[in-house]
């Protein structure tokens, strides 16, 4: 099970797409083996820094170990999945 | 052709950090100590990403922000902020109004400036990891 964590910086038109984008490849590599949470960092400012978050958006991946954040071009999902080594289920 | 940064910050420090760290890279980086500076830069040029302080004289980060996407809404801008709901709460009025930004903490070192930036203007990842 891949437990992620996607923090951004209001329901913005550009956080919304990266939502959905991410959501549509995790389902694609991963079927329901994930979890993904969506954290506002107005909300839940402390969680960022809990995180160890310095720039939005990030995406943590926590499970499996070992923890880690990516910053950048996170609309570039397919290097996303690979930088964090989440393998296809697929063939 | 080189990528332009337009750092707008009064704190003189800070400035001189985003200067160093990005001394090396190759981007030109014109640097503004308030808000009223910082939007004359802007209109003159045209920037490739900006990062803005919040608290500042003259003008705020929040105000030199929607002034920015009045006119521009493409160009990244990154608020160089502490986390901290009472800095969040000057950019309010920003969210309810749509202007996009992404947040940047405050205090940030030299190398994280660096590697972000270059993620930020070359479409590259930045893993990192505990420990």
């Amino acid at each position: 099970m891949y437990q992620l964590k996607l923090y951004i910086t209001g329901r913005t038109p550009r956080s919304q797409k990266l939502i959905q984008e991410l959501k549509e490849r995790l389902d694609s590599n991963c079927g329901g083996n994930y979890t993904l949470a969506v954290v506002d960092i107005f909300d839940d400012p402390d969680s960022a820094y809990e995180d160890k978050i310095i720039a939005t958006p990030t995406l943590i991946k926590t499970l499996p170990p070992p923890v880690q954040r990516i910053i950048g071009n996170l609309m570039d999902n397919e290097r996303v999945m690979a930088a964090l080594d989440i393998k296809s289920l697929k063939g | 052709m080189s990528k332009h940064i337009l750092v707008i910050d009064d704190e003189e420090a800070v400035r001189k950090s985003f200067i160093l760290a990005l001394k090396k890279t190759g981007y030109t980086v014109d640097t503004a100590s308030n808000g009223r500076e910082g939007l004359d830069l802007f209109m003159k040029k045209g920037y490739d990403l900006i990062y803005l302080d919040l608290k500042m004289p003259i003008m705020t980060g929040a105000e030199v922000l929607m002034k920015i996407r009045e006119k521009d809404k493409a160009v990244p801008i990154y608020i160089v902020t502490a986390f901290h709901q009472e800095f969040f709460d000057q950019l309010k009025d920003a969210r309810k109004a749509g202007a996009d930004f992404e947040l940047l903490m405050k205090p940030i070192g030299i190398e994280q400036i660096r590697t972000i930036t270059e993620g930020i203007l070359e479409g590259e990842l930045i893993l990192e990891g505990d420990g």
